[in-house]
């Protein structure tokens, strides 16, 4: 497989970002780099200790944990890629807060955050963080 | 069968047959006998809330593919639909608005395409009629006329919607939706889980939920799995519906066909059945969607009820029309577009842009010599006159947000589908321009009907279903 092609399938050629071949040829030990991602990018929140690597495990075991995914996280990781430049990261992050009691808290940094189970409205108890639900019409006020 | 002729028959078991029945069965005497034929099978909403929920459930046998049951030539279009007991109300979002008046008279307001043979008048009783049997949830004013309040309270506004509101009036309202704003009929509130399709807590109108009672009564007998493919036909009189069920041909006999399957299944019907008409089939698309974020300076755009919060009509009507396209707005309350600054994740709208599309004779639908079951899907084009909306609706975007603080806009790559099937047997009062008459009865076969979106004569820039639903009631109320 060209080079070319083996980044466009991983998802690592987009937006500009490159990763060098040392770090794709090297695999073991992985997902702890998506938890390891997810703590520099919410390094400002009070993670629940064991929250993010519960999340992580849940996560991938959802999506599918296969080869190209998991040297995905490691070379993000390593590049100090962010969620502005990756979907990838952006997706883990968005579904890390969905999956918490981030929005249940009001997105109050000071609380702790706890991972409550991957964010599904079958299943969650989170519900749309932007809702009446969290915040009532007595709440938002009048424009 | 449980009889060897029949008054009516039925193809489908969607809206459009749903709703044409229910108006039959209240106008006709207590001895008529219905066949219903629907290709799919019934498949409970609890069935379908465990497999969403990661579970087994033994009516997944009776998923059917929506791209195993037509052939599609482009695959870059997408055109999701469900089989089954209650069609496509198992996979809808609810939305309802009514077309606007200009939607009915492209031809002679705008010079485009051409003027249905219905006006909104003589929809408007029959849209009363299906906002009442779905229990939509509306505001008190709004852009198309109205009289009456809507059966149930409009969902809250959002803060957004607040100003743009206050902004702009009965052009920025609460979206009129099937989605319960309060627990009715049946159907739970609304939670805003912004997962329609199935909804979590079956606040949507379906078939299943409606209690129409039309398919419990005794008058009424329904088949499943009765795939239709074809009619047989004497001097422009269709006396028999020809189906396979499990694998096995049938025919039944009625004085009265109604085809209420989607375009799709409606033409190929037509198709196999020997139809000449040149248009049957030909301009059938659907609205171009696409989604602009909106970035917001210090606002957290929260309050909303519902997947669809507001509608916008700013871009939809008005001389422009002569130009280029209708624009709808639907305003998005749903988490799938978070921010990931510190201290921004909910400093954002997003809006979902809706822009009519034209009948295309390059667009079209064709029956199948290798399988008479299944159609084939041409999509090939959309109209300069929806591009040109596009690049339009860009430039004004950022004068109609100035009453909100946004930081900045993004434009997503327009959505491979809408989920509307618009066309293929559109309306006419000339039998040369069109399938079927006002009345959604065939022009040339007159004891068909051909219900549905596809007699649509234009698209509008407003989700088709509830003014299928009025089309079904006004047919039958009129034929009947």
């Amino acid at each position: 497989m060209k080079r070319r092609k083996f980044l466009l399938l991983t998802g690592l050629a987009t937006g500009g970002v490159l990763i060098p071949t040392t770090l794709y040829l090297v695999s073991p030990g992985i997902k702890e780099y998506a938890v390891l991602l997810l703590e520099r990018e919410f390094k400002y929140l009070k993670l629940e200790p064991g929250s993010v690597s519960r999340y992580v495990d849940d996560y991938f075991a959802a999506g599918g944990n296969d080869m190209m995914a998991k040297i995905r996280w490691k070379t993000m990781y390593y590049l100090n890629i962010n969620w502005e430049k990756s979907d990838q990261i952006f997706e883990l992050m968005k579904s890390f807060l969905l999956s918490s009691d981030f929005f249940i808290h009001k997105t109050d940094e000071t609380k702790v955050v706890r991972y409550l189970g991957l964010y599904s409205p079958y299943k969650s108890p989170v519900p749309n963080p932007f809702s009446f639900l969290l915040y009532p019409p007595d709440e938002i006020g009048e424009a | 069968m449980k009889n060897s002729h029949y008054d009516l028959i039925v193809v489908g078991t969607g809206f459009a047959s749903s709703f044409f029945l229910k108006k039959y069965l209240a106008k006709v005497n207590a001895d008529q006998k219905v066949l219903v034929l629907e290709r799919g099978h019934f498949y409970p909403h609890a069935e379908r809330l465990k497999v969403k929920r990661g579970e087994q459930s033994d009516f997944q046998q009776y998923e059917e593919p929506w791209e195993q049951a037509i052939q599609n030539v482009n695959t870059k279009k997408r055109w999701p639909f469900t089989t089954g007991y209650g069609g496509c109300s198992n996979c809808w979002w609810g939305c309802t608005p009514r077309f606007m008046p200009s939607d009915f008279k492209m031809k002679s307001l705008f010079g485009i395409g051409e003027d249905w043979p219905v006006d909104y008048d003589d929809l408007d009783p029959y849209y009363d009629e299906a906002e009442t049997l779905m229990s939509v949830s509306g505001p008190e004013e709004t852009p198309f006329p109205r009289k009456g309040k809507y059966p149930l309270p409009a969902h809250e506004f959002s803060i957004v919607d607040k100003i743009l509101h206050k902004t702009y009036g009965n052009q920025y309202i609460s979206q009129p939706t099937a989605r319960a704003s309060r627990a009715a009929n049946g159907r739970n509130r609304c939670m805003t889980a912004s997962t329609c399709d199935t909804c979590p807590v079956n606040a949507k109108f379906t078939i299943e939920n409606a209690n129409l009672g039309v398919y419990e009564d005794q008058r009424v007998e329904l088949v499943y799995g009765a795939q239709v493919y074809s009619l047989e036909i004497q001097n422009d009189v269709v006396k028999k519906v020809l189906y396979v069920l499990e694998g096995k041909e049938y025919q039944a006999s009625a004085e009265v066909i109604a085809l209420g399957a989607n375009p799709f299944f409606n033409t190929n019907i037509l198709l196999n059945a020997g139809d000449k008409n040149p248009l049957t089939g030909r301009g059938f698309g659907e609205q171009l969607g696409m989604q602009v974020l909106i970035y917001l300076d210090q606002m957290k755009n929260v309050g909303g009820s519902t997947w669809v919060n507001a509608n916008g009509y700013m871009l939809y009507d008005g001389a422009h029309r002569k130009d280029f396209a209708a624009c709808l707005m639907e305003v998005s309350n749903a988490p799938y577009y978070l921010r990931m600054e510190r201290g921004k994740w909910l400093n954002i709208a997003s809006f979902r842009l809706l822009f009519e599309d034209l009948p295309l004779h390059n667009n079209y639908i064709s029956n199948s010599a290798a399988n008479k079951l299944v159609p084939t899907v041409h999509f090939t084009e959309r109209s300069e006159y929806t591009m040109k909306a596009i690049e339009n609706m860009k430039k004004a975007l950022p004068g109609i947000l100035s009453c909100l603080p946004v930081e900045k806009l993004k434009y997503l790559d327009p959505f491979p589908n809408e989920g509307h099937i618009i066309g293929g047997t559109r309306m006419s009062k000339d039998p040369k321009l069109g399938v079927v008459d006002q009345h959604l009865i065939h022009h040339q076969y007159r004891n068909l009907f051909v219900l549905g979106a596809g007699a649509f004569t234009t698209f509008s820039a407003s989700n088709p279903t509830l003014t299928l639903s009025a089309l079904s009631l006004y047919a039958a109320d009129k034929a009947f």
